[in-house]
């Protein structure tokens, strides 16, 4: 096992090993480009929302469309899901609205709930312990027989998380069919990679547990998709679990409370301005797919019309009720809440809805 | 139309920023999410996009400034509609309550050591605890302390005097002799208890009185076509069995004006039968047979018992219990006469239905004027247990009945 | 019916239970091949074989995370933490997670998961072996304490909170254990949750109590009823969300509340209960309300451990206090 190679199949200028995509359709390449660049444009306008005081803080992905994009494809239909925060493509890929991810980081709980049978968790804020999770749903499956695969994202920082170690343990022990993807965006706020790990990879790290490692160019969509398709097939099919790095950077600050600029240079990001996910997947189209400025615009313009009708329904959303606090602490009310909600709908001066 | 661009609050708990700079001017287009402003918070130097498309027409602030949040940075005239959360209504809390002034008792209670039960005990015995010297440490109020000054009470607590038995004569020492001959009958018997209930509803229930009349044209003629069918079995039937009818089903519908109100406990007592007592013109004076259960009477049953109980007042062969247990009292005095009436209402009734002569006058229906028989009706009532609207609705729903007797028929159990 | 230990009746409810439902599956520290080291878990490895219980490696908070998974998934997972005091490697996933995921989730979600753990002191223990942290996972919202106080109880108290759909933290006392055995019924039978149980009905004070100090409370009744007092012993075994009806009923009657608890006395559990009396029952109380607890320390060790661990004696000067107040 090479834990130390990165695996790309399209390089920044958009030169593709063709043979590696033959079981990709042209239509799958399509909208994984356009899925990358749907999900940039919803970044971008949440980031502006939040700027106007129209959404509450909030992590940007620029910079991480293709990891998130490749990853959700490569799910298969009764693979669950396990996000941390960073991973808006994957999770629109799996049904979440893209007026649901407003409502959550705009402050209402609302937003949070994933689709029914979307086999999608909840946005994990803690950092790295939503691995155990998938753990356990991929030993639930094992156990009943379940044909099915789970993928966990997660950033570099939660490689450092005592969680992080216990989980990928427990996987290796149990042949659990789980794929632990790490984002690895080489900040952790305002932590270097080289601060975070003396590690020369992140991928290295399976290693310790008897799992499989690999490595990945995160800026490469179909990279990524080919390789999370592979890991999670070997898992699913062969109890095989696996560490996948998907090698990317963060291009903006770590949320709209940081200011980045406190702690790395220009020069540090210049780079990967060079390595950019969506651009080098529209060199590719042009010169390969008959890509032209008039698609392009069409495509920025039928996007964006999605994102802002997005805004429009969740700015279209009834505020929640103050009663709606006490719902779902327990699958039944008990007695102490049911009290507690009739007194503060006492002191509510319009207490109906 | 005018949009207000007010600084936002851009990160955790930052109240304030730094303007750094303006990216544009007035006079500007700019486009939905463009750049339009730089701050530096505590946090970080923040560029702030324009939430909405138009044209800048005003810049409050220059760089160096401190803006707080909420502070308007930008005005744009745009054509858009300005985006906005859907607000909903204001928010909910209530103010908290306005600061009780202190009663002079829960001052006192600061001195008095004893524990809510004993307290409470104290109450119960009807003991002012602040009276009771303490045996228990420092001075601590025991039960057995509020148990002893109560046995030792010698006399009952006299009983609240009704207001009518504390007033005193209005007339005491008034020389009616003085200005002419005069003769002295001394109030007995029937008229005197008349005079005391009289004089104890009035002082004591704060009387309201509501007009109204009702239409009994179709009512009258109802009467008439059933009158035959009456006298086949002895019985004289007139719309006072049915304004009878109507008010008990009135009052299951506003169950208030069937109640009485404890003055001892504060309570209103909601009572689950439906008495109704008839005002009887008697020679001895007016007497109050009760017709038990009108709810559950047919309007002919009414009439009958409400027949046997007039002609026993009249003949002073009426048993006591007959005159007892009424909910509510209609008075009728078409016989006399006249249009309109005030009666008080009966001690401890909270409501009493006047009604006075039905006479053909013209009205207006439809934009016309058409001769109908109009039957005055009024309500006294009780304006401690009821208020204006709800005696008010409580007519009309009587008034609804007689109105249209044939809703009797299929509205009334 | 058989006469069975505590011990025994965890034991049969985790057979009875995994027997009827295969989502059970027990995971822990030695649970399989060793039967639990209080071996609450003897012979179920046999029974339903290494995918339903497992050995987990040492990993308290993996052993709870994977249990919440598993408990999204759809399973009914028994994870066994070995002492309470390794609760707290767990305790992020239980305080962040476990608690939380339904209404993360909106109802979407829930996790029907049973954290039990040995608990409690009066065995002579190594440090971390004596603790009583209830409190603490009574004060996270989201999340249900069980602590039984008999054979019978702990069998019936466990079948519940299996079914239950949210999250039980399950202590059993390990003083109790073995210390006594009582009739337990055949078969599956449960015990509601929320509702206490009177062990000595009486008119003159009420002992609220669960867990180890049940019987502590039953021994200092029997000691004042010599004395003309009748105690009331009232058996939480919820002790959150406890039942209030029966604290209010109970207290209304009595006029006097003494709580008993192991655990040290501030920010306990004692005080949540006296506030409620105080709330509910003012105007019945004919004392003020008093706790007899663990003081707040660290449990000491064996030498000395008996001074902290109340017994029946200071729960006897506490209902005199209750009763001689004036």
């Amino acid at each position: 096992m090479d834990y130390k190679a990165l695996i790309q199949v399209m390089d920044p200028d958009g030169n593709t090993d063709e043979s590696a995509i033959q079981g990709i359709s042209e239509a799958e390449i399509i909208t994984m480009y356009r899925l990358m660049v749907f999900t940039r444009l919803w970044n971008g306008k949440a980031l502006s929302l939040q700027r106007q005081g129209r959404l509450g803080t909030l992590a940007s992905v620029r910079g991480q469309e293709a990891s998130n994009v490749g990853m959700g494809l490569a799910l298969g239909p009764d693979d669950w899901f396990c996000p941390s925060f960073r991973e808006y493509g994957a999770m629109f890929i799996r049904g979440v609205r893209p007026k649901d991810l407003f409502t959550y980081w705009g402050g209402d709980e609302r937003g949070a709930r994933p689709p029914d049978g979307s086999k999608v968790l909840p946005v994990c804020i803690t950092v790295g312990s939503h691995l155990c999770h998938a753990v356990g749903i991929a030993w639930g499956a094992k156990i009943r027989k379940e044909k099915l695969a789970v993928l966990s994202s997660s950033g570099d920082g939660s490689t450092s998380q005592g969680d992080f170690h216990e989980s990928l343990n427990f996987a290796g022990v149990y042949k659990l069919p789980v794929v632990f993807a790490i984002q690895n965006n080489h900040w952790a706020i305002s932590v270097p990679l080289e601060k975070q790990t003396a590690s020369e990879t992140l991928a290295q790290k399976a290693f310790a547990y008897g799992i499989d490692g690999v490595r990945v160019d995160g800026n490469d969509v179909l990279a990524v998709y080919l390789t999370v398709k592979r890991l999670l097939d070997a898992a699913r099919n062969e109890y095989k679990p696996a560490l996948v790095e998907l090698f990317t950077y963060r291009m903006d600050d770590h949320t709209t409370a940081d200011d980045a600029s406190r702690y790395r240079s220009e020069e540090m990001i210049a780079p990967w301005r060079a390595r950019d996910p969506i651009d080098r997947m529209r060199k590719y189209l042009t010169a390969t797919r008959g890509w032209n400025e008039g698609k392009e615009s069409d495509l920025i313009a039928e996007c964006t019309a999605q994102v802002e009708q997005a805004v429009k329904d969740y700015e279209a959303i009834q505020p929640p009720h103050p009663a709606d606090m006490f719902g779902h602490m327990f699958a039944q009310e008990p007695w102490h809440l049911r009290e507690q909600k009739e007194e503060l709908l006492k002191n509510l001066v319009r207490p109906e809805r | 139309m005018r949009h207000v661009f007010r600084l936002p609050d851009v990160g955790e708990g930052i109240a304030q920023a730094e303007i750094i700079e303006y990216l544009v001017k007035p006079g500007d287009k700019v486009k939905a999410d463009q750049p339009v402003i730089r701050i530096e918070t505590d946090k970080a130097v923040v560029e702030l996009p324009s939430p909405v498309a138009g044209t800048v027409v005003e810049i409050p602030f220059k760089p160096g400034d401190t803006a707080n949040v909420g502070d308007p940075l930008l005005i744009i005239e745009t054509e858009a509609e300005a985006p906005a959360m859907a607000q909903g209504p204001p928010p909910r809390k209530i103010e908290p309550p306005r600061p009780v002034p202190p009663q002079s008792e829960a001052a006192q209670a600061a001195r008095i050591l004893a524990t809510p039960h004993t307290r409470r005990l104290a109450r119960e015995l009807g003991v002012d605890i602040a009276t009771v010297k303490g045996s228990g440490d420092h001075g601590r109020i025991t039960d057995d302390d509020v148990r002893g000054v109560a046995a030792q009470a010698t006399a009952p607590p006299p009983k609240a005097p009704t207001a009518a038995a504390v007033q005193a004569p209005a007339t005491a020492g008034f020389d009616f002799e003085k200005y002419g001959p005069t003769r002295r009958v001394p109030l007995k018997g029937v008229r005197k208890r008349i005079a005391e209930v009289m004089v104890r509803s009035v002082s004591t229930i704060p009387h309201v009185s509501h007009f109204d009349e009702a239409d009994v044209t179709d009512l009258m003629a109802v009467v008439d076509r059933e009158k035959a069918l009456a006298e086949s079995r002895g019985i004289k039937l007139t719309v006072l069995s049915f304004l009878a009818k109507a008010a008990a089903a009135a009052l299951i519908a506003y169950p208030s004006l069937n109640s009485s109100l404890d003055e001892e406990t504060g309570e209103l007592v909601y009572k689950d039968y439906i008495h109704i007592g008839i005002a009887t013109d008697t020679e001895a004076g007016l007497m109050v047979p009760v017709i038990r259960d009108v709810d559950r009477k047919s309007i002919l049953q009414i009439a009958s018992e409400l027949q046997g109980l007039s002609a026993r007042a009249r003949d002073r062969s009426i048993d006591l219990e007959e005159l007892r247990g009424g909910t509510f009292t209609l008075t009728n005095v078409g016989a006399v006469g006249g249009k309109f009436a005030t009666p008080i209402i009966l001690h401890p009734q909270v409501a009493i239905l006047c009604s006075l002569r039905a006479e053909p006058r013209p009205v207006v229906r439809g934009g016309e004027v058409v001769i109908r028989t109009m039957m005055p009706l009024t309500l006294s009532f009780d304006h401690r247990v009821l208020d204006g609207a709800e005696a008010g609705r409580f007519v009309n729903y009587i008034k609804d009945l007689l109105e249209d007797p044939l809703r009797m028929l299929v509205d009334v159990a | 019916m058989a006469r069975l230990s505590m011990i025994e009746a965890i034991n049969a409810a985790l057979h009875e239970q995994m027997a009827r439902d295969d989502r059970i599956v027990v995971m822990g520290e030695d649970v399989g091949v060793d039967g639990g080291v209080f071996r609450a878990t003897v012979g179920l490895l046999e029974k339903f074989g290494p995918e339903r219980v497992i050995d987990t490696p040492l990993a308290e908070s993996a052993i709870v995370g994977t249990a919440i998974g598993m408990a999204i998934y759809g399973m009914r997972p028994v994870a066994e933490i070995q002492f309470e005091g390794f609760m707290f490697k767990a305790f992020d996933q239980i305080y962040s997670h476990a608690s939380r995921i339904r209404h993360r989730s909106q109802g979407l979600y829930g996790v029907p998961m049973v954290v039990r753990a040995p608990y409690g002191a009066g065995v002579r223990a190594l440090e971390h072996h004596s603790d009583a942290p209830e409190a603490l996972f009574c004060h996270l919202p989201g999340l249900k304490v069980v602590i039984p106080a008999t054979p019978s109880d702990a069998k019936g108290l466990l079948t519940s909170s299996i079914e239950d759909p949210d999250t039980v933290i399950f202590l059993e006392p390990k003083r109790l254990y073995r210390l006594f055995k009582e009739e337990v019924p055949e078969g599956e039978y449960r015990v509601p949750l929320g509702k206490a149980r009177v062990a000595r009905e009486g008119r003159d004070v009420t002992l609220i109590t669960y867990g180890g100090m049940v019987s502590i409370c039953e021994k200092a009744a029997q000691h004042v009823a010599s004395e003309g007092v009748e105690a009331e012993v009232l058996d939480l075994r919820t002790v959150w969300p406890f039942d209030v009806d029966a604290i209010v009923q109970s207290v209304n009657k009595t006029g006097r509340a003494v709580i008993v608890h192991e655990a040290p006395r501030s920010f306990g559990v004692g005080a949540e209960i006296a506030a409620t009396i105080a709330e509910r029952c003012l105007l019945s109380l004919l004392a003020p309300v008093k706790r007899v607890t663990g003081y707040d320390i660290i449990p000491p060790l064996a030498r000395l451990e008996e001074y902290n661990y109340p017994d029946s004696d200071r729960v006897v000067r506490a209902i005199h206090e209750a009763v001689q107040f004036q």
